[in-house]
């Protein structure tokens, strides 16, 4: 699958063109090394917890076969990623995974400068040919949580916090909103930018602080479990993000989204130990595996339960997307931005990840 | 807006507050004394990480409380050999602190990953503690009344104690101090072992009472809003009591700005995040436009004491 | 029994350089000590910290590259430190730097010429000391003292970078995220060769110190520098002025970490991202103590810092050392050097009896 790329100009040239197997790799005689940078640590639980499973998901699917080396807080831009992706190449890895949108550009430089290399970027847009892209799609998540919160908020309004305003995560505000509003037509989402992916001090604070204002549910986009422990205590039901967080909320974690990168990683391993690698964009999904969602807290109601199974199902057989038309979406600041979908129309993938509009619903402040 | 809410956001700043006041008193003694320590954010973390595997290890929150004391004491010992014994520039030498307290919490801090402990968030029983109205004075964990009662007990020692008056001496003049026969060193010691103890106890807030779980970089820079805040409070007590109330109010109103709109969120969320910074400027310019003794930075802050004679 | 400081008569040269020698391998012992007992291969973690990067060729770029603006900056904090004017506020003029010559770039987007870059590096000079002007002002007119207000300003100046690239220089096309547009071939420092990784700003580095030392050791500025920072009332009766050498310093210092912002945003960066400020003026403060103020032993100092911050990554790759790792090297450093510093001028005396009258 090849997505629409995202820009018109890019930059370190897209050459999806054809280009010989890469002859420096073994193949299948020597171990292959496949080295990782992190954003941050594993102990955040959440972004680079998921993508440390999944590297560990790796090591233990191919074991002989690979040896896997991570780097800790590479960070979110600038010259140090670029030293850690070429660190990784010389150490000899032949497969190297830059976890952060903001690795970009660092691994399209570093990638031009080590052609037998296979480079990976998470979230990113532009590719080489030894480059390629993966993702995973969120939103189907969200309209699942969306769903239950429909459901089952009295009120009908919920909390949403939010590190900054690009397109993942309008998404994903978007997705929830639909997915209530399709049960409950007058659901708000109360949306707040803190300008942060980990602060867990701050993240509980604008929680507290949603919970104040009256949501009765809150959801979280940013990746410490500080939110999901404040519920806990204060009984108010919320979804886990990143990883697994019911341990922090077993009453009040309804279910989480895990970003399950272990089986992008075994794939990809293997079709470079098998020499059949190409440079690709994947955008997995529930269907394969991309993401998966914990099973429901025993405080979801059984009828609940249901109608969130039949959202998640339609994702997975094709039946259900939560973008699908009448739809439009604007943004208060500028309108070239706005969204149009037709009636019975499923945006392409392009539009999704260029998406800076909000639906009505959606209630953005700061 | 209901009685509640204003309950709510009143206990949301307190919250937020208590932190930077008790690094602040304690960094306040430290000043008094004339010693400047940089390394607040340091001992922050290492209080944070050493209260929080006291808590999971021995499960009661008063000896993690307690434990997270030792640890910034400890850290601060350090720092105090290094600029007291030895003389050595404090500036550098709290800087350093930091950058060692960063690396050292998050090394020591691995194996708690993933956990939590019982908040530490309740001293009064339910019935006072989670009324709707009434919690705004009993709802909160035993360490905002602990910082209280510090705030009294510092003004009345720095200000009614012989030990206030020589410790206050030695900040202002150590050569003469040490000359009528203070030890100096040994005064600006136990200034900082406090100064220490009291940000291993602000620290432990962050990984107890707000948000009891731990992460590395946790207190993610709130050691340089207490060390801003001492100033802003020109070095007095209540007035950092104060300080530390405004500075909450600001952070607080930030998240609740955006949460409500309004007039407030027409401001950028930035100049929220820089008003504290911007506002002890603004008091460093009113101290010395005013130019009154008792507001002033203490005249030996930062300089090392060698002894002339 | 009681220990006690007792000023030598002439500093110790052996000390002088003998103790940063010492610090390290102290650090390198400790070091490995203690990640032994924590369960690492303590010797061969800090053999990969402290000899990789040096003995890998392929590294001595990702050094260079890494020093280059620790060298800046820290030689600009040396002079005013000489002065004993305190400027911790470098990382914050760092960034004003930054500012200054990314106000250029976004002025001159759809220019073309050679004059680009200039005009950027003195628009990130000019930034740099902008910053720095306030706290001389302060502490001139009003004798509000530099330490405190320095360190405030680090703090404003960030939230005013994260400010304009949220809002006002945001790239339209970035999807939302906040940086700003990619720096034109004309805004952007060349590299020094083709394949290398190092800009202009490698050798501006060096350029930046040797001028430095020429300037303290051999001018007249450097010896009113110099003369106010260790002897105020001879410098009063030699005709110095002590404001006009707080200006001087503050301006210099912050000029040179506006310097250093402008390069790092126009070389390695090539754009501005709220990521951009990571602590370099900060440890620039480590590196010319580390440096011992003089322009020449900073460069080796922040050889050495880069050295910690490189090797500690190769010991992620190699030894599974975690990160945290490198900021506990770090701080054991500068404990040490600190520590051994003090020797330099004093000598430790053991003296048996206290001094009279109570402790507190």
């Amino acid at each position: 699958m090849t997505m629409p790329t995202r820009r018109t100009i890019l930059k370190g040239g897209v050459a999806l063109a054809a280009m010989p197997a890469l002859s420096g790799l073994a193949f299948g005689q020597e171990k292959l090394k496949v080295g990782f940078a992190y954003l941050a640590v594993p102990g955040d639980y959440g972004w680079t917890y998921a993508h440390d499973v999944g590297a560990n998901d790796l090591a233990a699917a191919l074991g002989d076969k690979v040896e896997v080396t991570k780097v800790e807080n590479v960070g979110e831009a600038g010259p140090n990623v670029e030293r850690v992706l070429r660190e990784l190449a010389q150490q000899g890895n032949k497969l190297i995974f830059a976890t952060t949108f903001g690795h970009m550009e660092a691994a399209v430089k570093v990638s031009a400068e080590f052609p037998d290399v296979i480079f990976e970027h998470c979230t990113g847009f532009m590719t080489g040919p030894n480059l390629g892209t993966y993702n995973a799609r969120f939103y189907e998540g969200r309209a699942v949580l969306g769903t239950i919160a429909g459901h089952m908020s009295k009120k009908g309004v919920a909390g949403y916090i939010a590190s900054f305003p690009i397109p993942e995560v309008v998404m994903g505000m978007n997705a929830f909103l639909i997915a209530a509003r399709q049960v409950n037509p007058n659901f708000v989402l109360k949306a707040a930018y803190i300008s942060t992916w980990f602060d867990p001090a701050k993240e509980a604070a604008q929680a507290q602080a949603f919970i104040d204002q009256g949501v009765d549910f809150l959801t979280q986009h940013t990746d410490s479990p500080a939110p999901v422990e404040l519920c806990e205590r204060l009984g108010i039901p919320c979804f886990g993000q990143a990883s697994d967080m019911a341990a922090f909320g077993p009453e009040q974690c309804l279910t989480s989204i895990v970003d399950n990168w272990g089986p992008h990683y075994i794939k990809t391993a293997e079709a470079v130990l098998a020499g059949t690698w190409t440079p690709q964009q994947p955008w997995d999904g529930l269907k394969d595996g991309g993401l998966i969602m914990t099973p429901y807290n025993k405080n979801v109601p059984a009828d609940v339960a249901a109608a969130a199974d039949v959202v998640k199902n339609g994702q997975i057989d094709g039946s259900y997307h939560v973008f699908t038309g009448p739809l439009e979406l604007t943004n208060p600041a500028d309108a070239s931005l706005n969204i149009s979908i037709a009636d019975g129309v499923v945006p392409d993938d392009g539009v999704l990840l260029g998406m800076q509009a909000y639906a009505a619903g959606v209630e953005v402040i700061a | 807006m209901s009685p509640e809410f204003i309950v709510a956001i009143v206990a949301a700043i307190v919250l937020v507050a208590t932190p930077i006041l008790l690094a602040g008193l304690g960094e306040l003694v430290v000043e008094k004394s004339g010693v400047l320590n940089l390394g607040v954010e340091g001992m922050m973390l290492i209080g944070a990480v050493t209260g929080f595997a006291a808590t999971a290890t021995w499960g009661n929150p008063y000896l993690g409380v307690i434990a997270a004391a030792v640890a910034g004491a400890a850290a601060s010992m350090i720092f105090g050999f290094l600029t007291l014994t030895l003389s050595a520039n404090q500036v550098a030498t709290g800087l350093a602190l930091t950058i060692f307290g960063g690396g050292f919490s998050a090394l020591a801090g691995k194996p708690f990953l993933g956990k939590t402990v019982p908040a530490f968030v309740q001293l009064f029983p339910d019935a006072l503690a989670l009324h709707p109205i009434w919690r705004v004075v009993f709802g909160y964990s035993p360490v905002v009344y602990f910082s209280l009662f510090m705030c009294v007990a510092i003004a009345w020692f720095l200000k009614r104690t012989r030990a206030g008056l020589i410790l206050r001496a030695v900040g202002e003049n150590d050569q003469s101090a040490h000359a009528i026969g203070y030890s100096v060193i040994g005064v600006r010691y136990m200034a900082v072992a406090f100064g220490g103890a009291m940000a291993g106890i602000a620290g432990s807030m962050f990984s107890m009472v707000m948000t009891p779980i731990w992460a590395e970089g946790l207190t993610a820079g709130r050691g340089w809003i207490a060390l801003a805040l001492v100033v802003f409070a020109s070095w007095r007590p209540f007035r950092l009591l104060a300080g530390a109330y405004v500075f909450g109010a600001v952070m607080t109103l930030e998240v609740h700005a955006k949460a409500a709109g309004g007039i407030f969120s027409a401001l950028p969320p930035e100049m929220w995040a820089a008003l504290p910074y911007l506002a002890t400027l603004l008091v460093l310019v009113l101290i010395s436009l005013r130019r009154s003794a008792a507001s002033s930075a203490p005249a030996c802050l930062g300089r090392p004491f060698i002894p002339t004679a | 029994m009681q220990l006690r400081l007792e000023k030598r008569p002439e500093p110790s040269r052996v000390l002088l350089y003998g103790a940063p020698v010492l610090a390290v391998l102290l650090t390198m012992v400790v070091g490995a000590i203690l990640f032994s007992l924590l369960g690492y291969d303590g010797v061969g973690s800090v053999l990969e910290i402290f000899t990789r990067p040096l003995t890998n060729p392929l590294k001595w770029q990702d050094l260079g590259v890494k020093a280059a603006p620790l060298i800046i900056i820290g030689v600009g904090l040396s002079i005013a430190y000489r002065a004993n004017v305190w400027n911790i506020g470098a990382e914050g003029q760092y960034v004003a730097g930054a500012l200054g010559g990314t106000a250029v770039v976004l002025l001159t987007m759809n220019m073309e010429g050679p004059w680009i870059l200039p005009v950027m590096i003195v628009g990130g000079i000019l930034g740099g000391m902008a910053l720095a002007a306030i706290p001389a002002f302060l502490k001139t007119q009003l004798n509000v003292n530099e330490i405190l207000t320095t360190l405030m300003l680090n703090y404003a100046i960030v939230q005013l970078l994260y400010y304009l690239l949220r809002s006002p220089w945001k790239d339209p096309m970035a999807f939302g995220f906040p940086r700003t547009k990619m720096f034109t071939a004309d805004q952007s420092l060349p590299y020094l060769w083709s394949g290398t990784i190092m800009t202009w700003g490698v050798p501006i580095a060096l350029l930046v110190a040797v001028a430095a030392w020429f300037l303290i050791g051999r001018t007249v500025f450097g010896f009113q520098v110099r003369t106010v920072g260790s002897a105020p009332n001879a410098a009063r009766h030699g005709g110095f002025s002590a404001k006009q050498t707080v200006w001087l310093a503050l301006l210099a210092s912050g000029g040179l970490a506006g310097l250093a912002g402008v390069l790092e945003a126009a070389g390695p960066f090539r754009q501005l991202v709220p990521a951009f400020p990571t602590g370099y003026g900060f440890t620039a403060i480590i590196v010319a103590f580390l440096g011992r103020l003089n322009p020449l032993g900073v460069v080796i100092a922040g050889i050495v810092l880069a050295i910690s911050y490189v090797g500690g990554e190769i010991a992620q790759t190699t030894m599974g050392l975690p990160s945290a790792a490198t900021g506990i090297f770090q701080g054991m450093l500068l404990f040490f050097l600190l520590a051994g510093d003090v020797f330099v001028r004093y000598r430790l005396r053991v003296v048996s009896a206290r001094p009279a009258g109570g402790t507190a």
